[in-house]
């Protein structure tokens, strides 16, 4: 992968990109704001695994659309949704993919888990596949072959 | 690894010809070529995409839901790299989902395995819509199972919405407390489910590991438990003999005077044209690439497209339109592990009734909901909540979602086509396939029934919301039906062993095939067609008209 180089983001872009992100995702219910959370490391991890998503977010950041959050992003989704699409997707990844953000949700990412294909199924033992099995067959019993369309 | 490294590769024997030319080195390309190669015939394969290690997949890692968008997204016109073709897909309800290289879009399917069912087959007769297969669920019953040993299925046997026959080879995976909810919501309705069978190992099984559960199937699976044909097939066909070139993407097929197929014109990735010869083609690059080659293949002996004196090549696409409908429970239910193929499904409601107003049904697989990225995004339903609550909004959703995938059988329409474009091109000039697909009345009539029924069944299992994706357009995974089987030449492209009717040398193994879609995951049945069909081939292998 392609390392995103450490000022791709001018600090003008940096702040509006905060003040978009606290908007999309503000501090409340015990977890934190995402500006505070998806900072310049974060973004890079973001470009880096997606280099592609470089140019629309530097378009939805450009200066001369509205500093007010609300009104920029009304803006990108009436006029530029592929780069509202992109800024959306960069807040998120960069916020979920903070390990406190993660601790706080309980979500521990894709851990490998084992299966144990010798155990005995907890539905089987439970007794739910007996009505099933009980019915009886159920699939439909086609004629024989006509030939038509064949 | 380059291939030359895995396989030896001689490129001046793999100019001789060939007994057998393969073009797609994808699921049914790779049950052929094993077949071929185990029985001694001299097996090419041209391919135009890569081996790809297990090491590339992101499943594991922090980005796996980034990558899953781009790099890794089933769409070839999104991922745009150089080895895929564009579809131009703007005339179609339903975009295509495909991967090119070697094991082909089986890398990035989900690995659910059902089988059509015996009614499937019989449409026709049974329902006086589409079209009977020339072959029936009987007939096809030893290749279900002979592939299920080789692909290394894990289910549970007996399940009575199909006929008796031989148990899976590998006990069912887990179904998880999303499964395990729902089952107990079918037990109180008397419904049909059943633990899907899967092409994803519960145990270790001829050199392979077992699934770990990371619920990351459909990004590839970094364990190699799922199946795919690079994994099954390839290793055993190279061992056998048989040659795999990738890279290399063919631009047609070329014929003699008699109208037999020679072998097949092919670009590397370089843009340097090669020439394979061959005494027999088969074609295995999915029901949109099949016909785009057949179509580019036209000559003055076959002027509207190789096998295609029906007129039917590249007709009667079917892509399974495809419902979504989520549950929301309160429990944690850690539903973004498991196995993303399917864990639990139900037939309940799969047969027809016409008093439901429409013909045919649709399977149900009950899926993962992913990660957090995904729980954070706008929803398949177009569900979005930012602000303060945005935080409830994905502790509501993350890890607590249970999902029906809702596949409705398509019936053939020849107003469904594949035809060439003629503006847009792959990498290599070569003209992209153009889509026109409508979703037709009886199709919604069925989804619009089943969405109901599912959300039934969500809400007896507790949901306290139910979220619907009614069309979903990023499902065209089932790509059938353009090159039909058939009896009469004048009404299908090959008969019942996938041989075309106008090429006495010529097959199509891929879901091109496929008569009638059927309601139900067709990768079982594309390669048990393809099994059987590379079995004819060898027992007819001295009736073959010998080209070189």
């Amino acid at each position: 992968m392609i390392s995103m180089p450490p000022a791709f983001i001018d600090p003008g872009r940096l702040a509006i990109f905060a003040a978009l992100a606290d908007h999309l995702i503000p501090a409340d219910h015990d977890m934190p704001s995402a500006g505070t959370v998806v900072n310049r490391q974060r973004i890079a991890f973001v470009l880096t695994s997606r280099p592609d998503l470089g140019d629309p977010l530097l378009a939805a950041l450009r200066p001369e659309l509205s500093h007010i959050p609300a009104a920029r992003l009304a803006t990108l989704a009436t006029c530029e949704p592929e780069y509202l699409a992109a800024l959306h997707l960069t807040v998120v990844a960069g916020y979920y993919s903070d390990a406190d953000v993660r601790n706080r949700i309980g979500y521990p990412g894709q851990v490998a888990r084992p299966v144990h294909a010798l155990d005995f199924p907890a539905y089987v033992e439970e007794g739910l596949i007996d009505h099933v099995i009980a019915r009886g067959p159920i699939w439909r019993n086609p004629a024989p072959p006509t030939g038509i369309g064949g | 690894m380059s291939i030359d490294t895995i396989i030896g590769l001689d490129v001046s024997r793999a100019n001789q010809p060939a007994d057998v030319l393969i073009i797609g080195a994808g699921a049914s390309g790779g049950v052929v070529a094993r077949r071929l190669a185990e029985a001694g015939m001299r097996v090419v394969c041209l391919e135009q995409g890569e081996w790809h290690d297990r090491s590339e997949y992101r499943g594991a890692e922090l980005d796996w839901e980034l990558t899953a968008r781009q790099q890794w997204s089933p769409s070839p016109n999104i991922r745009a790299l150089p080895e895929d073709y564009p579809v131009d897909d703007k005339r179609s309800d339903v975009s295509p989902l495909m991967f090119s290289g070697v094991g082909g879009s089986m890398l990035l399917f989900a690995g659910a395995w059902p089988r059509l069912l015996p009614s499937d087959f019989r449409v026709r007769s049974l329902d006086g819509v589409a079209d009977d297969w020339p072959l029936s669920y009987e007939e096809l019953r030893p290749y279900y199972e002979r592939n299920d040993r080789q692909i290394g299925v894990s289910g549970l046997g007996g399940d009575p919405a199909y006929p008796a026959g031989a148990e899976p080879p590998l006990p069912p995976l887990p179904i998880g407390a999303g499964g395990m909810k729902v089952a107990r919501a079918h037990s109180r309705l008397g419904w049909h489910w059943w633990p899907e069978p899967n092409a994803i190992l519960s145990a270790a099984y001829q050199g392979r590991k077992p699934c770990v559960q990371r619920g990351t199937c459909m990004q590839g699976c970094g364990e190699g438990a799922k199946a795919s044909t690079d994994l099954t097939h390839w290793p055993i066909a190279i061992k056998h003999g048989a040659t795999l070139i990738t890279g290399a993407r063919v631009r047609r097929i070329e014929t003699n005077p008699a109208g037999l197929a020679t072998g097949a014109t092919w670009l590397d990735s370089d843009g340097r044209e090669h020439f394979q010869a061959a005494n027999a083609v088969v074609v295995a690059a999915n029901g949109v690439g099949t016909p785009r080659l057949l179509l580019l293949s036209s000559s003055s002996k076959h002027p509207d497209g190789l096998a295609n004196s029906s007129g039917l090549v590249g007709k009667r696409l079917m892509m399974h339109p495809f419902a979504n409908v989520t549950g929301l429970f309160d429990d944690e239910l850690e539903s973004w592990q498991g196995h993303f193929g399917c864990s639990i499904e139900s037939f309940e409601f799969y047969e027809t009734d016409e008093r439901r107003g429409f013909v045919r049904g649709a399977k149900w697989g009950l899926a993962p909901t992913g990660g957090p990225v995904n729980a954070a995004l706008p929803s398949r339903a177009g569900e979005q909540v930012w602000g303060a609550d945005h935080h409830l909004h994905v502790r509501n959703r993350l890890g607590r979602g249970a999902s029906w995938g809702l596949f409705g059988e398509d019936l053939p329409d020849e107003q469904n086509h594949v035809k060439l474009s003629k503006t847009a091109t792959d990498s290599s000039g070569l003209p992209a396939p153009e889509l026109h697909y409508s979703v037709s009345e009886n199709s919604r009539r069925m989804l619009d029934f089943h969405i109901g029924k599912a959300s039934e069944s969500l809400v007896e299992a507790g949901a306290h919301t139910i979220e619907v994706d009614s069309l979903m357009r990023y499902s065209g995974w089932h790509l059938l039906g353009t090159a039909r089987m058939g009896i009469d030449p004048s009404s299908s492209v090959v008969d019942k062993w996938n041989r075309a009717h106008d090429v006495a040398n010529l097959y199509v193994v891929d879901g091109s095939c496929f008569v009638t879609s059927g309601g139900v995951n067709p990768t079982s049945t594309i390669c048990a067609l393809a099994l059987r069909s590379a079995d004819r081939m060898v027992d007819t292998r001295h009736e073959l008209p010998v080209v070189w």
